[in-house]
């Protein structure tokens, strides 16, 4: 039956790319090569989340508790591995296209800047609709993601990576830990987090997974999600010019978030290189994991300065020979 | 390829901070879109310096990436 579900929803998304397809291909259509894609994408946007929302419903169905083999324990389903990776071809033909749409934009002017006009030079022979094509296909496979793992999620109510019920405080003083202490003393003042406190093993992901990048990829991809939705539906549906203008100044702010997050994911987890293990192969062993969790996830509390008698001499304090 | 990523961001992050100042931006767009693009160019930059970081001590050290 499961698989019923997904043929249906590969034949009907396969069926409307293709009449998409067939009626920009036709010759028939008065427009330029830009203002056809865009049409095309806008028509194909809701089978692209369709079928992403279908195979993540099959995921779901199908979804098993972790399992052991040996040393090895599997941290992630192939859906997730593989759902996953086309997130990250996603990203890697969305943003940097995304980007030159933006920069080609503040890069175009009488006097460049230093080394933009370098840029604009390399990139002339491209016609520019290829770059929003390119983009296009990006946010395709994007959509089909948030769809996907949304839709997984949603069923299968596996909710390990967000916070539990009343545990705020817990994974944002473990996530104050984690960072270097310069920022984790900033964080933990407003917010009154007693950083000298022994922490439980965090499970299954970090503190710094469950308190910051998760959310902040929630957000991110939520922001891009919405905003872009809109500016698409700009072609089929008379959108207001301020709602426009706004869809499109948060789209560039949600484009720069997640440039971060993919920096700082990187950054992350190739540190932690059993977690990028992981999420090639599923499988991790289980005391690289524990490595991970117990030791770099879970770092020693800080120990409070020792506090000196009031009749310590002077000089002390700073350790000063002088 | 995380220092080539990184590499390519630094570029952005250049060209970000750059387009700040010159005078299209200024005029067209005022000040919040250049204070955007000063912010915006500076977070890039220190998110793939620290990147570059990561990456050069890896290389330096397969052995040392934690866990």
């Amino acid at each position: 039956m499961r698989w019923l579900l997904v043929l249906a929803g590969i034949a009907i998304a396969a069926a409307g790319g293709y009449v998409s397809l067939a009626q920009a291909g036709s010759g028939a259509q008065p427009w330029d090569p830009e203002l056809s894609d865009n049409f095309v994408f806008m028509r194909a946007l809701p089978f692209a989340l369709g079928l992403g929302a279908v195979v993540g419903l099959f995921r779901a169905g199908g979804w098993k508790p972790a399992v052991r083999r040996g040393d090895q324990i599997r941290r992630f389903s192939p859906g997730t591995v593989i759902g996953h990776w086309i997130a990250t071809i996603g990203f890697v033909i969305a943003l940097p296209t995304g980007l030159w749409q933006y920069l080609g934009g503040i890069l175009s002017q009488d006097v460049p800047a230093p080394g933009g006009q370098l840029l604009l030079d390399l990139f002339h022979p491209v016609p520019l609709y290829w770059f929003y094509r390119l983009h296009y296909i990006g946010a395709a496979f994007v959509l089909f993601s948030v769809a996907n793992f949304g839709a997984y999620w949603w069923v299968n109510r596996d909710r390990a990576l967000l916070v539990p019920r009343g545990e705020w405080r817990l994974h944002l003083t473990g996530f104050a830990l984690e960072v270097p202490r310069m920022f984790g003393a900033r964080l933990a003042a407003p917010l009154k987090l007693d950083l000298t406190q022994r922490l439980p093993q965090p499970r299954p992901f970090t503190y710094y997974e469950t308190a910051f990048s998760f959310p902040t990829w929630t957000f991110a991809l939520a922001l891009i999600t919405i905003t872009g939705l809109l500016k698409a539906m700009r072609y089929i549906y008379p959108i207001p010019g301020p709602v426009l203008y706004w869809a499109s100044t948060l789209h560039v702010a949600a484009m720069l978030l997640l440039v971060l997050k993919v920096l700082d994911h990187l950054r992350y987890t190739l540190a932690r290189w059993p977690l990028m293990v992981a999420m090639t192969r599923g499988w991790v062993s289980e005391g690289a994991l524990r490595g991970v969790l117990d030791t770099i996830a879970r770092p020693e509390p800080w120990h409070p300065e020792p506090t000196l008698p009031a009749s310590a001499p002077a000089g002390v304090a700073g350790g000063s020979e002088r | 390829m995380a220092l080539l990523w990184a590499a390519l961001n630094v570029v952005i992050a250049y060209l970000f901070v750059t387009n700040a100042f010159v005078a299209k931006t200024a005029i067209k767009e005022g000040l919040p879109a250049q204070a955007a693009l000063l912010l915006g160019g500076a977070l890039i930059a220190v998110f793939a310096v620290a990147l570059a970081r990561q990456s050069l001590r890896i290389l330096r050290a397969p052995g040392a990436a934690e866990g």
